[in-house]
């Protein structure tokens, strides 16, 4: 595990590729209540320990220590990109998988950075999985 | 005997024709033989009738002939006595017979008749200080049907002559008293004799003007008879009446019968003050005026009327005012006098009788005036309204009808009138009719029923308005509307089509955000779909988890199905459907839509729902439209503002009769000078969109009998608002088949 400083509080990221049995700490951030709680069934069905933020400004207040971060984009107050924008100008890299509702255009026209993946609303479990473990691999191989 | 009795109808021409020819002809008369004569010729000339007699009672109540037109000696020896009546008989009516030979009582004078060619005949009792004095016989020689005018008329001249002979005889009594040199004493006697005959001759030409005001004779008619009644009782007097107009400024002559033409041209118009004579002057003070010698007297008001007066040899004018039963002044009657003298008590007393009937019949004709007036206008508004007028019964039964176009109505007259509602209009009219009395008997308010009717295979349709009219009577007021309504529904149908191409515009623009919010409930149920499958596998089973999985799915299956159910309202073409409706709750539904597209947007959406508003009566989807049309206008308002300044404020109050919404933005205003035309069509600075959306928002309001204005807020922004009126609806609208 590798320590990263995440502004001025301490965050634990976990880097690494996954497997199958893996188990990690995951978060979702998505200010739709059913979303959130169904995501946090699956996740911990799975066998990864979850925790849920309703909004970007409420998991910057209380940032923990995740392995991968899944971000709704539509989000009220900032946003999901400018989530993560904020966590990169702090240096922080935990990989983030964004998921969408309308797999629209991404907003602001940013496009999709490295270290990052993006599902369309309704996906399955096995896209999920999947695109956690991308996102995983993605921010292993750009690691320093 | 046969009599006739008919109702007599309203003063005719030819009556007052009589009523005049009569009062002047024995106006003229002083002595009994002039009376008679002057009785055969009116009769004749009045009835048309060659043969006529006067019979009095002697002393010894024998009915003997005075005076009589084309009759034989040996024929009024023959009938001479006979009387149907006495002295004595009260309330004595005319006796008719239209054919001598068919009247069994007559049946002894059949020979007599028979040798005088009298075939039919009347009986006309001439009635003095409520005794029979005599009669007057018509004597036909035809069959002769008796006219109810015919009867009235001849009525009318026995009420003259009876007074003209009782006035006579009392005369003679007096001038032979004189003659004979009796005694002072005595002729104070006679004098009161003949003052009593005299009363009793004003007493009946006040009973004949009245009967003349209640018949309804002109005024100036009923006028100039009051006039000779009066001079006929004053020798060498002459009178007039002047009525003071009702607006209270100008006089003119309401009758001068006897007076010179100048008289009336001198006053005629004139405005009330001193020139117009003694009689102006009385009526500016309400106070009779005596003047006893107009000549003489150089400065009394006579400038204007002292040549005429002292050309027709008057030297004293007495006048009074002539007052309405509420007092107000009405005009004067002026007594002129050839000698420089005061009136005596009997012509004071006689001048204020003439005042008192001339008022009443000034305010009889002119409250008939009013009357006739206002009917003349109901009956002008009648005939100027296209509506169907029907006075119904409580029970619902067809009493009598106004209709301008008889052949417009569904059935003719006579297959309504006096038929009930039940047995002409369909059950369900009848019924709607029923319940709508009801409702006006209870409010006591006027009752509006809307309905449609195919004829010949064509809708039409009626408004009726229904008012109880008196206790157990209603006035229904029928309008066929049937080309306004067309109109409303053609104009109903382009909005809507209109409101439609709106609502499909907006829903594309939506698309991504409506994906979203269909997306967020699929997304939920796969997943925990997905969650519980995975239960399933876990040992133990966490069965509560298992539980709730299957609940999120259910519950968010619904919520996909609301998103849908809503999508596809908006996007239906539909007619409208006008319930009440909570606009909060439009409002919310409104927000719920527009989420994710309002977050996208950025906009930070701040509501105050006034938490008791009452309904208003409305088409859901169309309000929900309008409240859509609104969010988005204020979402582009604030496209270019920072999106920390992206502020929407709905707010809905209530204030009295109406329900506001507000929708607020902090967005780029609008140009004063655009305020009023920012709804109409293809006013737009929107890149997407047709500019129709708020065009279609205010004729949505407008239908919904609301107004939508558009403001700038005092800080940054404008704030659209719609009022719609609060729905008194107790319970959904009554529905009626097409």
């Amino acid at each position: 595990m590798v320590a990263l400083q995440f502004g001025a509080i301490g965050v634990e990221c976990c880097n690494r590729p996954m497997t199958n049995t893996d188990s990690f700490d995951l978060v979702v951030v998505d200010d739709d209540e059913e979303v959130r709680t169904a995501l946090r069934r699956l996740l911990r069905a799975m066998g990864h320990k979850v925790r849920v933020f309703a909004s970007a400004e409420e998991y910057e207040a209380t940032p923990v220590a995740a392995d991968c971060l899944i971000v709704d984009l539509r989000l009220p107050g900032l946003n999901g990109f400018e989530l993560m924008e904020r966590l990169r100008l702090r240096g922080f890299s935990t990989p983030i998988v964004f998921i969408t509702g309308d797999g629209g255009p991404s907003p602001n026209g940013t496009t999709v950075h490295a270290g990052t993946q993006s599902l369309t609303k309704p996906f399955d479990e096995s896209d999920l999985t999947a695109a956690i473990a991308r996102a995983l691999s993605d921010s292993h191989e750009s690691a320093p | 005997m046969t009599t006739t009795t008919r109702r007599i109808p309203a003063t005719t021409n030819r009556q007052l024709a009589v009523r005049l020819a009569v009062s002047r002809a024995l106006g003229r008369t002083r002595d009994l033989d002039g009376v008679y004569g002057a009785a055969l010729a009116t009769l004749a000339e009045c009835l048309n009738v060659s043969r006529a007699s006067v019979l009095l009672f002697d002393p010894d109540r024998v009915m003997r002939f005075k005076a009589y037109r084309g009759l034989s000696s040996e024929y009024r020896a023959a009938v001479e006595g006979h009387s149907p009546w006495t002295p004595d008989s009260v309330d004595a009516e005319p006796i008719l017979v239209p054919d001598v030979s068919r009247d069994p009582s007559l049946q002894e004078y059949l020979p007599a008749f028979v040798r005088e060619q009298i075939v039919a005949l009347a009986f006309i009792p001439l009635v003095s200080l409520g005794r029979v004095i005599g009669k007057f016989m018509l004597y036909y020689d035809a069959p002769h049907v008796f006219e109810a005018e015919e009867v009235q008329l001849a009525s009318v001249i026995a009420t003259a002559v009876a007074f003209a002979i009782e006035r006579a005889t009392a005369d003679e009594l007096a001038r032979g008293s004189d003659a004979a040199g009796i005694e002072h004493s005595v002729a104070g006697i006679s004098r009161d004799v003949s003052g009593l005959f005299q009363e009793e001759a004003v007493h009946a030409g006040q009973r004949q003007v009245l009967e003349m005001i209640a018949t309804g004779a002109p005024l100036d008619e009923v006028l100039t008879l009051l006039v000779h009644v009066v001079e006929d009782q004053c020798d060498g007097s002459v009178c007039s009446v002047v009525l003071l107009d009702t607006d209270g400024v100008h006089v003119r002559v309401g009758a001068a019968p006897s007076l010179p033409d100048e008289y009336s041209e001198r006053i005629d118009g004139k405005p009330l003050g001193p020139r117009v004579g003694s009689s102006g002057t009385m009526m500016q003070v309400g106070q009779p005026v005596i003047d006893t010698d107009i000549v003489c007297h150089c400065d009394s008001p006579w400038d204007v009327l002292r040549d005429v007066a002292v050309a027709s040899g008057l030297h004293a004018c007495w006048s009074t005012p002539i007052l309405s039963p509420h007092k107000k002044v009405l005009g004067s009657f002026a007594m002129y006098c050839p000698t420089p003298r005061g009136p005596s008590r009997e012509e004071l007393r006689l001048l204020e009788t003439a005042a008192d009937l001339a008022g009443a019949a000034i305010d009889h004709h002119r409250s008939q005036e009013a009357l006739r007036r206002s009917e003349e206008r109901n009956r002008a508004i009648l005939r100027a309204i296209p509506d169907w007028m029907f006075v119904m019964s409580g029970d619902g039964v067809y009493l009598d009808y106004h209709v301008k176009n008889p052949e417009a109505l569904l059935a003719p007259p006579e297959a309504f009138l006096g038929k009930s509602m039940r047995e002409v209009l369909p059950s369900w009219l009848a019924g709607a009719y029923e319940r709508a009395f009801e409702r006006a008997l209870a409010t006591n308010e006027p009752e509006l029923l809307e309905y449609n009717l195919e004829e010949h295979h064509e809708q039409r349709f009626y408004e009726a308005r229904i008012v109880r009219a008196d206790a157990d009577r209603f006035l229904c007021i029928v309008r066929d509307i049937t080309d306004r309504k067309r109109a409303e529904l053609d104009a109903a149908a382009q909005r809507e089509e209109l409101a439609h191409l709106n609502r499909v515009l907006i829903l594309a623009e939506q698309s991504g955000a409506l994906a979203h919010e269909l997306s967020q409930p699929l997304a939920a149920i796969l997943t925990n779909a997905q969650a519980a499958r995975r239960l399933l596998d876990q040992s133990p089973l966490d069965l509560d988890e298992l539980r709730a999985a299957l609940d999120d799915v259910i519950k968010n299956d619904k919520r996909a199905g609301t998103v849908i159910h809503r999508l596809r309202e908006l996007l239906k073409k539909r007619d409208t459907v006008l319930q009440p409706v909570d606009l909060n709750e439009i409002a919310r539904e409104v927000l719920d839509l527009t989420h994710s597209d309002l977050l996208l947007r950025r906009m930070r959406i701040t509501t105050a729902l006034s938490p008791e508003l009452p309904a208003v009566l409305g088409d859901r989807i169309q309000l929900q439209q309008v409240i859509l049309n609104l969010i988005l206008n204020a979402c582009d308002a604030m496209s270019t503002v920072t999106p920390a300044d992206r502020e929407l404020t709905l707010t809905t109050v209530v204030d009295d009769e109406l329900v506001e919404i507000a929708v607020a933005d902090r967005g780029i205003g609008i140009p004063e000078d655009q305020l009023d035309s920012v709804f109409d069509p293809f006013f737009t600075d929107r890149v997407q969109g047709l500019g129709l959306g708020l065009t279609i928002s205010r004729s949505i309001v407008l239908a919904h009998r609301g107004r939508i204005q558009a403001e700038n807020n005092v800080g940054p922004g404008a704030t659209f608002r719609f009022f719609l009126p609060v729905s008194r609806l107790p319970h959904p609208p009554t529905a009626f088949p097409p």
